[in-house]
């Protein structure tokens, strides 16, 4: 079964998206993904995400296949209820962390680390959203470093983390600890490069990876077929589809 | 049929480096049935090579041209900084081996009055011209050209076949300033699949003149095809991009 482990809804304010939860479900039916983790475009915006990641869980309401990744930023003082109260949520699987747009660095998340695995809750740390070449010029962003979520997951390894939005070269430089950890995944919606998917493959290994499409941003077609041209055995083709992300967000 | 119009031999220094780098894409594109791959060395990746190295460049186009001639074209890349040698280039890799196409990056810019002679050779040539392109917000490098730049160069010589690239990098505004110009088309090789822009590049030029290209090896096969097979199109629309009109850019050097 496929999952999309990263896809968002809601509008960016930089370009015309299609990112309703209609549009996603028809792009998912077009691409045979069964499931996905969704979080709110405006989260990444609002100095306190909540009013967004309410919208969202009423938009999910009645779509049995839409998981929440709400996202929570570590600036607001009541950042430890809010991680509460959406773990009381069924459809909430995760909390995503966007350091870079509310203003902190990964390296300061270790207690919601230690908080989210008590929750049970997923810890999704977003590296990026666009190509650095893309931001307008009042908001510079800077990418969220590897190291530093690969750092995080080292520091609480009883908690579930997935780093969002890696590109292959971090991947690859980061490989060595990423291997040694059983509680970090990596969403390959931004992997790109000739063989991006097998490489990445053989640096962490397919344990690690998981299929999410970076959907309205991206075509999520890209995604399907970047996994679909890998020379990998199916048994990995299908933890990457799917397997991983059950595990990594506790869906089974 | 499909035609990437736009792609590089690897990043290797060597020859033997780029067969090896050179098979492995062929293995891919032909796992998603892509037909025809147009090759364009970039000369050892230097903004503004001397020219040896953009012959030499060039020299292991020929080869792999030579190794694959079913499915390799080669575009010639020049440096418009170095006029005379450029003409004479295009004069070895075209005329006398059979080259389809000159590739330009970013030595200088398109509206740059070097770029004039290699304009009016292609036109007489009856070849494309692959221009990169881009809207960087942080600020274009300055051989680095612009849309407008592109649109300044399809002006002067409105007989010359112009592939701007780059969809994603020129976004929609750079569809807008090649739009008056029918002589230009944009490619959709480089940058991450943003979703939308492909439909958007049809409604603003027609789906005649919108170019499946991968910029392979910096990217991947599986996400350059998504865009054009993840779009909402027409199937006709969807068969222009893909190969159709690459084909009729390429007219006559393109068989089976
Ligand atoms: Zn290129």
């Amino acid at each position: 079964m496929t999952i999309d482990a990263a896809a968002y809804v809601g509008e960016w304010p930089f370009r015309a998206l299609e990112g309703t939860v209609a549009d996603l479900a028809t792009t998912m039916r077009g691409n045979r993904v069964r499931r996905a983790v969704v979080s709110p475009i405006e989260g990444l915006f609002y100095t306190d995400p909540r009013p967004a990641n309410e919208r969202l869980l009423r938009r999910l309401a009645r779509r049995r296949n839409l998981w929440a990744a709400p996202i929570v930023s570590l600036r607001m003082a009541d950042w430890r209820e809010q991680f509460a109260t959406l773990a009381d949520k069924r459809r909430v699987r995760a909390a995503r962390l966007a350091p870079a747009f509310h203003g902190y660095r990964a390296a300061q998340a270790g207690e919601a680390a230690d908080l989210a695995a008590e929750l049970g809750l997923t810890l999704a740390v977003q590296i990026r959203i666009e190509d650095e070449r893309r931001h307008p010029p009042f908001v510079k962003m800077r990418d969220v470093p590897l190291e530093d979520v690969v750092a995080l997951a080292a520091a609480a390894p009883s908690t579930r983390v997935v780093a969002s939005a890696v590109r292959l070269r971090e991947m690859l430089d980061s490989a060595q600890h990423i291997r040694q950890l059983k509680n970090l995944w990596l969403d390959m919606s931004h992997l790109d490069g000739l063989c991006c998917l097998k490489e990445a493959r053989d640096a962490v290994g397919a344990r690690r990876l998981m299929f999410s499409t970076c959907w309205p941003f991206f075509y999520a077609r890209s995604a399907v077929l970047k996994v679909a041209e890998a020379e990998m055995p199916a048994r990995e083709k299908d933890a990457v589809m799917g397997g991983n992300a059950e595990r990594a967000f506790g869906l089974a | 049929m499909i035609i990437d119009i736009h792609a590089h031999p690897g990043y290797s220094h060597s020859l033997k480096g780029l067969r090896e780098e050179f098979r492995v894409a062929l293995g891919v594109a032909q796992q998603h049935e892509v037909d025809r791959i147009c090759l364009s060395s970039l000369a050892n990746w230097e903004d503004s090579p001397e020219p040896d190295r953009v012959r030499s460049g060039n020299d292991a186009v020929l080869a792999l041209m030579a190794d694959h001639p079913e499915v390799v074209i080669g575009f010639c890349y020049v440096n418009p900084r170095h006029p005379q040698e450029a003409l004479e280039e295009i004069e070895r890799c075209v005329v006398e081996e059979g080259m389809a196409g000159i590739k330009l990056w970013q030595a200088s810019r398109a509206s740059d009055r070097r770029m004039d002679p290699i304009a009016e050779r292609a036109a007489a040539l009856k070849i494309p011209i692959l221009q990169h392109a881009s809207y960087k917000t942080g600020g274009n490098g300055t051989g680095e050209s612009t849309p407008a730049d592109v649109a300044s160069l399809a002006a002067r010589h409105p007989q010359t076949m112009i592939v701007m690239a780059h969809l994603t990098g020129v976004g929609e505004r750079g569809l807008a300033d090649i739009a008056p110009y029918p002589n230009v088309c944009v490619d959709t090789a480089g940058g991450q699949p943003e979703a939308g822009l492909v439909e958007l590049a049809v409604r603003r030029l027609g789906a005649r003149r919108v170019i499946f290209g991968t910029d392979t090896p910096s990217r991947s096969y599986g996400a350059a095809l998504g865009k054009v097979l993840g779009a909402k199109l027409m199937v006709r629309q969807r068969n222009l991009i893909l190969g159709a009109n690459a084909r009729r850019l390429l007219a006559g050097r393109i068989t089976g």
